[in-house]
């Protein structure tokens, strides 16, 4: 690399503004991972959070939470079933509501049974089933401002929650925060009469009898084959905690528009590094040919080249990402909460593998061009 | 230290294409001689010296450095060769434009797989001191003369202790009186350093100091009476 080595310095001004551009790129490379992770985990953490292999639906092609129903036949069955280590069911639903100062809050309830495998970390406060009708709510929700002691009113239903916890960490599906409530509370709201019972009465016992979906802790050992038929026999489908994260609408929308975003990064900087370098190539050939002349062969001039590719690539994937994680930094510390971003260093450095792989995808396109180059070009044009 | 160009030929092109650049020439320097090839624009000067050099093959006919005759040599060989064997002084000298003029010289080091040493570096120095140009060795060729930059040419091409030194044009873009001091240089180095040296050129003046002068027309070699000092 004698010569690549004092070309960088010699033509620093090209090199700079091309280093600039692959920083540029790495950059937005690194901070869109910390976007996609940010936004992951900002949609479905709280089903990232749980110690579950498997959620269980009703029999569905495309399963829901929102549109699951589960009957006790079915968490009972499977429940039981050789290969399950824990099961509970869950309830799901979406519901608006008030807080205490009358401020519309929107947010999941998930309705456990106390005491489960489930059972939310809880920070600060009481954990889920200290009160008959007392909810955990997800930090998310306390950071915009709901307190212990609180009393959250569901609209419609008019059941009212009160706050006794707060989860350690952040749990959210579909972008809004979970609120946790004991499963027969959870089956009132949802299939019991506005207002709850009538006084002194009790609610019929077939809204007990269901819920939106079960959560397993299976057996590694399980095949799919063996799930499916406990599915067929019972008239549900599982699915996989990572197949679980698109039951979420806008999961899968934006994983695949951060993903489009970053291939198209990756093969634009391939066609970039590539074009500059067959400038710069082009430029050079008369140097090439000298050199040539002079007794180089390919292989030196091509480990020169590559090596001046290379270390132009790592200079500036090196700039960008260290600039891209400062800057992931300085947002987790000023930012809103909830702002979807999560530094994510190891996608960081993928991202910057890929970058580096495209970059030498594009310097390979010279290597024709520099092998290509007669060293007869060094004498002057006369025969 | 021996070059003998035995009966070569070079026909370019083919069809009603065909140009004959060379036409059955035949030249042998000696070492520590300087030949003076002199000829028009087009008259087959650039093409010699492109055989000699193993940069072109000729279409019959052999080139024999010190016995190894090049039409036996593959393409990877003729590399080697010019790297180990041949010293090219090329118009305008052709720097590396990143490279100042000491790295000029130790380039053909890098290119025979060393790291220059200390020996090296001191070489260098040596050879630029020689032609006069210890005072400009960390400069870039744009910061050089035409002048100095052949005299740069000159040190580097005697770097890898050549056995043949080619040559082309050295003069082109040089006025009278640096012409000629370019070419008395290139004349001290060859009858000090014994190198066999053929030079092309289209320039038929200021050639006091050359030992032999042949004139080549349409590829066709002649010897010139009465030129260069080994006729005085």
């Amino acid at each position: 690399m004698f010569i690549a080595v004092r070309d960088l310095v010699h033509a620093k001004g090209r090199f700079l503004l091309m280093g600039f551009v692959i920083a540029l790129v790495a950059y937005l490379m690194t901070f869109l991972s910390g976007l996609s992770t940010g936004l992951i985990s900002n949609n479905v953490s709280g089903l990232m959070a749980l110690p579950v292999s498997h959620f269980v639906f009703m029999a569905d092609d495309r399963p829901t939470f929102r549109s699951s129903l589960v009957d006790r036949s079915m968490w009972e069955g499977w429940a039981g079933q050789p290969g399950v280590r824990r099961s509970t069911p869950i309830g799901h639903t979406t519901f608006n509501g008030r807080g205490s100062a009358n401020e519309p809050l929107e947010f999941v309830l998930w309705g456990l049974t106390p005491g489960s495998y489930l059972d939310p970390p809880v920070a600060e406060g009481r954990p889920l089933g200290a009160t008959e009708n007392g909810v955990v709510i997800s930090r998310l929700l306390a950071q915009r401002g709901v307190k212990i002691g609180d009393t959250i009113t569901l609209d419609r239903v008019l059941t009212e929650l009160e706050v006794i916890g707060i989860t350690s960490d952040e749990r959210n599906y579909e972008h809004a925060p979970i609120v946790y409530a004991p499963l027969a509370k959870w089956q009132e709201a949802t299939y019991g009469p506005p207002g709850g019972a009538p006084p002194g009465e009790k609610l019929p016992a077939v809204v007990y009898e269901y819920c939106s979906a079960i959560a397993l802790d299976l057996d590694p050992g399980l095949t799919p084959a063996q799930i499916a038929a406990v599915d067929e026999e019972l008239g549900t489908t599982t699915l996989t905690m990572a197949q679980s994260f698109a039951t979420s609408p806008a999961y899968e929308v934006e994983v695949f528009t951060v993903a489009a975003i970053q291939a198209f990064l990756v093969v634009t900087s391939a066609v970039l590094v590539g074009a500059f370098f067959l400038i710069w190539t082009i430029q050079r050939t008369s140097e090439i040919g000298l050199v040539k002349a002079l007794g180089a062969s390919n292989g030196y001039l091509l480990r020169d080249s590559l090596g001046q590719a290379l270390l132009l690539m790592v200079a500036g994937i090196a700039v960008g990402i260290a600039l891209a994680l400062a800057t992931g930094l300085a947002i987790q510390a000023f930012a809103a909460a909830g702002f979807p971003f999560q530094s994510d260093p190891a996608s960081a450095a993928m991202s910057g593998g890929l970058l580096m792989l495209a970059g030498l995808v594009g310097g390979a396109v010279s290597i024709r061009l520099i092998t290509s180059v007669d060293p007869i070009i060094a004498l002057g044009r006369d025969r | 230290m021996t070059l003998h160009i035995d009966d070569v030929s070079l026909v370019l092109g083919d069809g009603d294409q065909k140009i004959t650049a060379l036409d059955h020439v035949s030249l042998r320097v000696d070492a520590g001689q300087l030949v003076a090839v002199v000829g028009p624009s087009g008259s087959g000067k650039s093409s010699l010296l492109a055989c000699v050099g193993g940069l072109r093959r000729p279409t019959s006919g052999h080139i024999r450095l010190d016995g190894t005759d090049l039409a036996a040599l593959g393409p990877e060989q003729l590399t080697t060769l010019r790297r180990d064997r041949i010293g090219f002084v090329f118009q305008q000298s052709n720097l590396v434009p990143s490279l100042t003029a000491v790295d000029q010289l130790l380039l053909t080091v890098h290119l025979r797989g060393r790291r220059p040493g200390a020996a090296d570096r001191e070489k260098a120095r040596g050879l630029l001191r020689d032609v006069g140009m210890d005072h400009r060795e960390n400069r870039r060729p744009a910061e050089l003369s035409g002048g100095e930059r052949q005299r740069v040419g000159i040190a580097r091409a005697l770097m890898s202790d050549p056995a043949l030194m080619l040559v082309d044009e050295p003069t082109s873009m040089l006025d009278h009186t640096r012409g000629r001091q370019v070419i008395e240089l290139l004349a001290r180095e060859c009858h000090q350093r014994r190198v066999a040296t053929v030079m092309v050129t289209h320039d038929p003046a200021m050639l006091e100091s050359v030992d032999r002068v042949v004139s080549i027309v349409d590829g066709r070699l002649s010897e010139t009476p009465g030129a260069g000092h080994a006729a005085h």
